[in-house]
């Protein structure tokens, strides 16, 4: 562990809640914080409306930046992420199915079923000979996400009047975020701390999986824990704010850059940086683009920068 | 009770056997090298130890205990790991993947204490890396790389230290730097370690087991285990084994040349001394001929290869002159050969009667070998050595450079069948 570390987390620490603080006193109503707590109107507008907002954009962003962070130790592969690995689209049909069939109830659920269903099926169409190629796992990603998208078009074509709602869980957002998504949301919280007591079993399965047997890890139980794990988190994110891609990828890129890849501090810097990505995208669009679904900002710097990745991995 | 002991297991990959009633233990401190070709289920049999792969039937004991009913950490206590080469994707320091050996110390919920530390260090100082503590394992090279492996598995504190040839992808000054550090290790941890280098292994280990196609084929003392006709039973190959000069320990030289028939039923006298004779020794057996040789003294490496080829020696102890009883000896070998073949050897009075004796046979064709052409004879006589080989020459006798063009030469009808 380098011992700048918890510099860092601290840093991190302070950055999130100085963008929390910015992030609710920003906005279309553009109400400063002196009078936000003033008038009861602009109270409500505080406290029912931005707060719940901020926190949930904070929260799904950590859970997609943890899933993300988990994914690319496990298969040992920087270009894992729980949307290109086919995750956020399982949960989308999940969402998709509980909003046409059940009238939305059972979201979260459904979100996390799907998203699990998704994740072990790449898993085990990518897996050959123990491996997971990079290209493979791509490439099923790629293939499932495609029939999932199929399914979800063929849900949205006969789903009539729900279609609006359906369209938000492709692009991702968080208006109409109340305080109910944000409990919803907040057992992210419970999978990114059950992340983290295997940070160390993470460090030794990302050097190789014959390796870590020999370290002592039950590799099979702990890849199987992870992905569970990772799907959990994705699932509930997708359910409370849709599919938004990209943040699960970029930040433990970043992250690695600057704190290393011991991720018993990767963990918790991915953590907060995905939070405070995911609370500044989210301020942005509702700020200055008519709150366009968020998915929209972090796929337009997000697949740059895995065209990015994809291009300096190949040179090397 | 045995450090590990391996009872009658088998593996396989699919329907394809890997292993077949494979038995065997080490003792405790000892270095065990395990050797065979490739394919022969070597690096099998060390994932079968570590559970990597599972076992068909058979029981693995460590201790006495049966390696199933151990969990994975506790196995990780137990043995540990030295991988051939492992890429590390991730920017780790040298001190991040050796403190990855704790991990099987260190429960999930605690952190590593002072102690780990200090181990980690001990490990790193006893693997000769403990000045790169803080560099990138990626700005390290392949050696210190090895060692960094060294130091992880050290840190394991395990009581069996398996390694996967090791060394094998090393410049042969990493690997004996590496194979010095593990060698230092032994008499605290037992190790198991496949060889790919016949030489290495005979040198650093206490006993070699030989693997032949999925089974043990031999288990003993380096000596026992390297023998040329094990080594040409298992690998195919014509080897010379000799004692290596520093250590003692067997040494393997590899013989390259292919064999021929050309000289069969022909029979060639070789007179050489000091190793001018080594190598058409060789060459004249492996072309088929019937090679006689003398006389030689014990000890000069021309009969050491002499014995190893089975070659008719007449011979001498040790720094002492030609008897006439030798010489006597050696003529029986004369007068029977097709053909005489000199080398180009120091003379001096101890030998020079093999030279003398020569004038006694006119009419057999005698050839002057000159090795490479480098190589000239010194005359330690004042004299007398140049005069005979003169008048050998004069006689006919010819004057051969390169070791092809003697077989060639030898193999003419003119040298006449027995």
């Amino acid at each position: 562990m380098r011992r700048t570390a918890p510099l860092i987390i601290l840093a991190l620490i302070c950055a999130l809640l100085i963008s929390v603080g910015c992030a609710v006193t920003l906005g279309p109503a553009g109400i400063p914080i002196k009078t936000l707590l003033s008038s009861p109107t602009t109270l409500m507008i505080f406290w029912d409306v931005r707060l719940p907002r901020v926190i949930t954009a904070a929260l799904v962003g950590c859970g997609l930046a943890v899933a993300g962070t988990a994914m690319q130790g496990l298969f040992r592969n920087p270009m894992a992420d729980p949307y290109i690995i086919g995750t956020s689209s399982g949960g989308a049909l999940g969402a998709t199915i509980a909003i046409v069939l059940f009238a939305g109830n059972g979201r979260p659920v459904l979100a996390f079923l799907g998203a699990m269903a998704a994740t072990f099926t790449v898993y085990f169409i990518a897996r050959s000979g123990g491996k997971i190629p990079v290209e493979t796992l791509l490439l099923s990603g790629v293939a499932l996400s495609t029939l999932l998208s199929a399914l979800l078009s063929f849900l949205m074509y006969t789903a009539g009047r729900s279609l609006h709602q359906i369209m938000f869980w492709l692009m991702g957002g968080f208006w109409n975020v109340s305080w109910n998504d944000f409990f919803i949301a907040l057992p992210i919280l419970m999978g990114c701390g059950g992340v983290y007591l295997f940070a160390r079993d993470l460090n030794v399965l990302s050097l190789n999986e014959e390796d870590a047997i020999h370290l002592g890890v039950n590799v099979e139980q702990v890849k199987g824990i992870l992905l569970a794990l990772s799907a959990f988190v994705t699932g509930i994110a997708v359910a409370v704010a849709g599919s938004i891609g990209f943040v699960g990828l970029i930040t433990p890129h970043l992250m690695r850059l600057i704190v290393g890849p011991d991720h018993r501090v990767l963990i918790p810097a991915a953590a907060l940086a995905g939070a405070i990505l995911l609370v500044w995208s989210d301020t942005l669009t509702r700020t200055f683009t008519n709150d366009m679904p968020v998915g929209i900002i972090t796929a337009c710097f997000g697949a740059p920068f895995f065209i990015y990745l994809l291009r300096s991995r190949m040179k090397a | 009770m045995k450090p590990i002991e391996i009872i009658g297991v088998d593996v396989s990959y699919g329907a394809k056997k890997i292993l077949e009633e494979i038995s065997f233990h080490a003792d405790k401190g000892e270095i065990l090298g395990i050797i065979g070709p490739n394919g022969s289920g070597k690096t099998t049999l060390l994932k079968a130890m570590t559970r990597v792969v599972a076992r068909d039937c058979g029981e693995i004991l460590l201790e006495s205990h049966d390696l199933d009913t151990l969990g994975h950490r506790e196995l990780a206590r137990r043995v540990a790991v030295v991988p051939q080469d492992i890429s590390i994707g991730f920017d780790y320091t040298v001190r991040d993947i050796v403190m990855m050996g704790r991990h099987p110390h260190i429960g999930r919920l605690a952190s590593e204490t002072a102690r780990d530390v200090e181990i980690c260090e001990h490990a790193m100082r006893l693997a000769n890396v403990a000045h790169l503590v803080d560099t990138s394992v990626h700005d390290i090279s392949g050696g210190e790389r090895q060692r960094v492996l060294i130091a992880r598995a050290l840190a394991q504190e395990p009581e069996i230290l398996l390694l996967d040839e090791a060394t094998s992808n090393l410049d042969v000054s990493h690997q004996v730097e590496i194979l010095n550090i593990i060698r230092g290790l032994t008499g605290r941890i037992t190790v198991i370690s496949v060889f790919h280098d016949l030489n290495l292994a005979a040198y650093y280990c206490d006993r070699l087991l030989l693997l032949k196609e999925r089974k043990v084929y031999a288990i003993g003392a380096p000596a026992d285990v390297l023998t040329c006709e094990n080594i040409r039973e298992i690998f195919g190959m014509e080897t010379l084994v000799r004692p290596h000069p520093l250590t003692g320990r067997p040494y393997v030289l590899p013989v390259y040349m292919q064999t021929t028939d050309v000289g069969v039923n022909r029979r060639v006298h070789v007179i050489c001394g000091g190793g001018t004779g080594s190598d058409i020794l060789y060459l004249l057996r492996a072309a088929g001929f019937t090679v006689t040789c003398g006389v030689l003294n014990v000890l000069d490496t021309d009969y050491g290869t002499s014995m190893h080829l089975g070659i008719s020696t007449v011979a001498e102890p040790p720094f002492h002159g030609i008897t006439t009883a030798s010489l006597a000896a050696a003529r029986k070998w004369l007068d029977r050969a097709d053909a005489i073949v000199v080398t180009a050897m120091p003379i001096g009075p101890g030998n020079l009667d093999n030279l003398r004796v020569l004038l006694d046979y006119p009419g057999k064709p005698i050839i002057i070998y000159a090795g490479n052409g480098s190589a000239r004879m010194e005359d330690y006589t004042g004299g007398e050595a140049d005069a005979v080989l003169a008048e050998i020459e004069t006689r006919g006798a010819l004057r051969v450079e390169g070791a092809e063009d003697l077989i060639a030469l030898l193999s003419k009808g003119q040298f006449g069948r027995e």
